[in-house]
């Protein structure tokens, strides 16, 4: 049963991508905005925790609940300083370029401010279900990694119900079609920009705590959780959250075959070359727009 | 943000702006020689005086990242062409001088032009498969870069794997007996002329007319297409020559640090990069070194700001964003121009005649030049037109026609939106194309210009299929368009503008026009059509500043520009007041008499007062062709466009 074992791994490893491509994917369809941070949020919840909980002794709960308080105050109060001169201001930047480099930027500041208070070492929460892991027959399942998989998929379907069905999930997507627009049919886009700006940091938080016994963090982990919840979101086409969901998920479970039966030293590198290629063969069946200069 | 002050700020904006602020030098005098001056005497004095101390050795570090950053702003910052394979690059670079220093006793010297070349030919095969994709798909693409290389030098035994590759060999060829303080500063000086040359090289580069170029493509790729730039081939070089400028400032890191980390091709080191381009300003060569000098000197100081770079570096590009989107250039440049108008300011007060110049340069357009056009545009225009008028003549007989489409057909996911159109065009005279919305008008048009493909049907130009011609081609053949919506490039002057159409750098490789830009040439023929149009007033305008009018007038410019065969309009009068229609209409009738056009239009008086004959697209098909006084009386024409 080792297909069915890779299989299983590549749905948790995938769905580590998937959430994180759902929640770039969210903020990119209200706000045009690619945002680098939220995997650095997902850092801030995991080594907060752990450093709350075992350095500073506090109960677990309360060590989740400050951590998670700690990561949306901090993104609402970013939101309504730095977003809001350069999105909002006499001078509006244009293109998803620059404003990227303001959440690249955002990165590298929680990056700096996590060395300095928890440190370089690896570290992760403390696994919220413990026992030994599940088995059906030869198939293994970690208790952490069934959590993580429900989580993806309870917050990926939860978004695409929300854009689907609600007015809400409606009148945010149209704020990130055409913003004008949507500010003359009485929709407050800056609010929409700041409600899914906070949401999407402290689910990446909710879920860097989750995830964290799999995989362990350390203050530099941020960046590259996002570059795959990025590439999982490019897959996705940037704007959908279902399908980016999805691709998420593919791309674990092939990451976890192509290093089960190809090769464990290249099994990346190959892996990354088939993403490549796709990109290149299907740029407008995957949902990429030119859209990088206006 | 309209007025002078903008103004003054964007088109300074563009390219080496900073350059004529920082060494109060005119914009007539070759501006690519003046940064790589300064950087050769600063760069060298530097390396002279602290060459065997820390801050020499934090200052040729920086160098050599200022070599990769000064390819970037071309690339990346200029070109808009974002493709992650700078820390690649550099790698390669770096290693293959360690392995053929190390394997083959190579001096690090005779060892980085082979590598240079090495690298280029990589970057030319890598380069001709991912730069087909564009902009977030040529991101993505090449983002799998540097994962790829990451992880192949962490297992690659032969390049020390997670140890990194040491150097024997030194920058400066060295023996053992050569001083530390010779290598340190002989090699911080060689280090220092590769930087001279990379920032020689991309100033040319951007300030030539292959620079105009790369400016269109940087802001739209179908503009640039369609004014007769060969983008893949463009896209193509730039990513070469990002490439090899990285393998260069790769070189050079091996030879003076004598070593090569693994970390040197870490997707971080990407970024790395990234944030020391867009600090220092992503469109500026000067700005590009700057950053790199910069963010080398913070990691370098060895105090709190190194110990915690990476709160100082997300403060610091958060800060430089927010005030300038163009970085630190872009604020040196503001602030340059805020002093010069302050000085212009006190010398209007002196003398009126000081800056009587630029008043009048600032006047509305439609005041003056709309009143010239009324009195020029019998003569003038057709002068503008000469040119046009002797190529048609020259080429093709009479009877001809000069365009043919036949039985062109286009489904857009089983949406026919054109069915078996035909349609003949002669050498000269004006053509209306009618209909209601959605009637396929723009497909057409997109069809003959070459952007949109036809599904059905061939398009034959004087006699020959040019049906699966790209655009660029169709453009070098005669065919010049406006489009619906405004495409101007915004942030260039009009001049500029119009300029983009006059180009004969279109086939000239990018590094040839190191050497010699005809850009001047350009610029003056761009200048005799607005002459000729009466537009000269508002040469020197940003296009932003301008008024729908005038604009929609640079667009009509930059089409005739060209000289034609064949004129494209889609929709000129859109916006247009009653007024400006009729200045217009007199000036369309003019282009008629000299070349072809076709005219898309929805203003059926206009299409009537000025086409010779009309041709009504209906839901892709052609219901009506004939001459205006049969257009008023059609009952179908009534039906459709008037809702009678």
């Amino acid at each position: 049963m080792k297909f069915g074992n890779l299989v299983i791994a590549g749905l948790v490893t995938g769905s580590i991508y998937a959430v994180f491509a759902v929640c770039v994917a969210v903020w990119y369809r209200v706000s045009n905005i690619l945002n680098l941070a939220v995997g650095d949020f997902a850092m801030v919840g995991a080594l907060g925790v752990d450093n709350l909980y075992r350095v500073k002794g506090l109960p677990l709960w309360a060590a989740i609940v400050t951590t998670l308080a700690v990561v949306g105050v901090f993104s609402y109060l970013y939101d309504q300083v730095v977003l809001r001169i350069a999105l909002d201001g006499r001078r509006q930047m244009e293109g998803i370029v620059v404003t990227f480099f303001f959440t690249f930027a955002l990165s590298f500041f929680i990056d700096g401010v996590a060395k300095m208070l928890f440190g370089t070492d690896v570290h992760a929460a403390p696994a919220l279900w413990n026992g030994a892991s599940l088995s059906w027959g030869s198939l293994h399942l970690e208790r952490a990694g069934l959590l993580v998989l429900v989580c993806a998929v309870i917050i990926g379907g939860a978004f695409w119900v929300y854009i689907r069905y609600t007015l809400g999930g409606k009148a945010m997507e149209a704020s990130g079609e055409n913003a004008i627009g949507a500010r003359i049919a009485g929709i407050d886009t800056r609010r929409y920009r700041r409600l899914i700006f906070v949401g999407t940091a402290v689910i990446a938080a909710i879920f860097g705590i989750v995830e964290s016994p799999i995989t362990g963090y350390t203050y530099l982990s941020g960046a590259t959780i996002s570059l795959t919840g990025f590439l999982a979101a490019a897959y996705g086409g940037f704007r959908k959250p279902g399908r980016a969901l999805v691709a998420g998920l593919a791309i674990g479970v092939l990451e976890a075959l192509l290093g089960g039966y190809v090769s464990a030293e290249y099994g990346d590198t190959v892996l990354y070359a088939i993403l490549a290629a796709l990109v290149l063969a299907w740029p407008r069946g995957l949902g990429f727009e030119s859209a990088v200069t206006q | 943000m309209t007025g002078l002050g903008g103004f003054a700020r964007r088109t300074e904006r563009t390219g080496l702006a900073g350059l004529d602020g920082l060494t109060g030098v005119s914009s007539r005098l070759p501006r690519s020689l003046t940064p790589t001056a300064v950087v050769l005497v600063v760069g060298a004095v530097i390396v002279l005086v602290y060459g065997q101390q820390y801050t020499g050795s934090v200052f040729v570090l920086a160098a050599c990242y200022a070599i990769v950053t000064a390819g970037m702003a071309v690339q990346i910052g200029f070109s808009q062409q974002i493709a992650f394979s700078q820390s690649v690059f550099m790698g390669v670079g770096a290693y293959g001088v360690a392995m053929l220093n190390t394997h083959f006793a190579m001096p690090v010297l005779v060892a980085t032009p082979i590598v240079l070349v090495g690298a280029g030919l990589v970057a030319l095969l890598l380069g001709s498969v991912v730069t087909r994709a564009s902009g977030l798909a040529l991101a993505v693409a090449t983002l799998m870069l540097p994962l790829i290389a990451a992880g192949y030098v962490s297992s690659a035994g032969y390049l020390g794997g997670v140890v990194g590759a040491p150097l024997t060999g030194t920058l400066w060829p060295s023996s053992s007996s050569t001083s530390t303080t010779v290598i340190a500063v002989a090699g911080g000086l060689i280090v220092v002329v590769f930087l001279a040359i990379a920032v020689f090289v991309a100033s040319r580069i951007l300030t030539s007319d292959i620079g105009l170029e790369l400016f269109v493509l940087g802001v739209d790729e179908r503009t640039a297409a369609a004014m007769g730039v060969r983008t893949p081939r463009r896209k193509l070089e730039l990513f070469v020559l990002g490439c090899v400028f990285a393998a260069l400032g790769g070189a050079a890191y091996a030879g003076t640090q004598q070593f090569v980390p693994e970390t040197l091709v870490d997707p971080t080191s990407e970024l790395a990069l990234l944030i020391m381009l867009f600090i220092g300003g992503r469109r500026s060569i000067i700005g590009a070194v700057i950053g790199a000098l910069v963010i080398q000197y913070l990691q370098g100081a060895s105090n709190w700001v190194s110990v915690n770079i990476l709160v100082v570096e997300g403060v610091l590009l958060t800060v430089v964003l927010l005030v300038d989107p163009e970085g630190l250039a872009g604020i040196v440049n503001t602030g340059m121009a805020w002093l010069r108008q302050r000085r212009g300011a006190a010398g209007a007060a002196a003398g009126p005649g000081a800056s009587g110049e630029a008043v009048a340069g600032d006047a509305p357009l439609t005041a003056r030049a709309g009143g010239q056009w009324a009195a020029d545009h019998g003569g003038a225009a057709s002068a503008a037109l000469a040119g046009a008028a002797e190529s048609a003549a020259g080429a093709g007989g009479a009877g001809v026609a000069l365009l043919e489409c036949r039985g062109i057909g286009k489904e857009y996911g089983g949406l026919t939106v054109l069915d078996d159109v035909t349609i003949k065009l002669p050498e000269r005279g004006l053509f209306g194309l009618c209909g209601p919305n959605g009637a396929g008008k723009t497909t057409l048009l997109n069809v003959i210009g070459g952007s949109v493909p036809p599904g059905r049907g061939t398009v034959i130009l004087d006699g020959a299929d040019i049906t699966r011609r790209p655009p660029q081609e169709r453009f070098h053949l005669g065919i010049s368009r406006t489009f619906q919506a405004v495409h101007l490039i915004k942030g260039r002057t009009v001049l500029d503008n119009v300029a983009v159409a006059c180009l004969a750098s279109h086939t000239s490789s990018i590094v040839t026009r190191v050497a010699r830009s005809k850009l001047d040439d350009a610029r003056d023929k761009a200048a005799r059509t607005l002459s000729d149009l009466g537009m000269r007033g508002i040469q020197d305008r940003e296009v932003s500043s301008l008024t729908l009018e005038s604009q929609r007038m640079v667009e009509l410019a930059r089409a005739l520009a060209a000289n034609p065969r064949l004129l494209l309009l889609d929709e000129p009068a859109s916006g247009l007041s009653e007024e400006q229609r009729h200045r217009l209409a007199e000036l369309l009738t003019a282009f008629g008499e000299r070349t072809c056009v076709l005219l898309v239009e929805h203003d059926l008086d206009l299409v009537a007062q000025v086409s010779e004959r009309i041709f009504v697209l209906s839901s892709g098909r052609l219901v009506f062709d004939g001459g205006p006084a049969d257009f008023r009386a059609s009952p179908v024409v009534n039906s459709l466009l008037v809702g009678l």
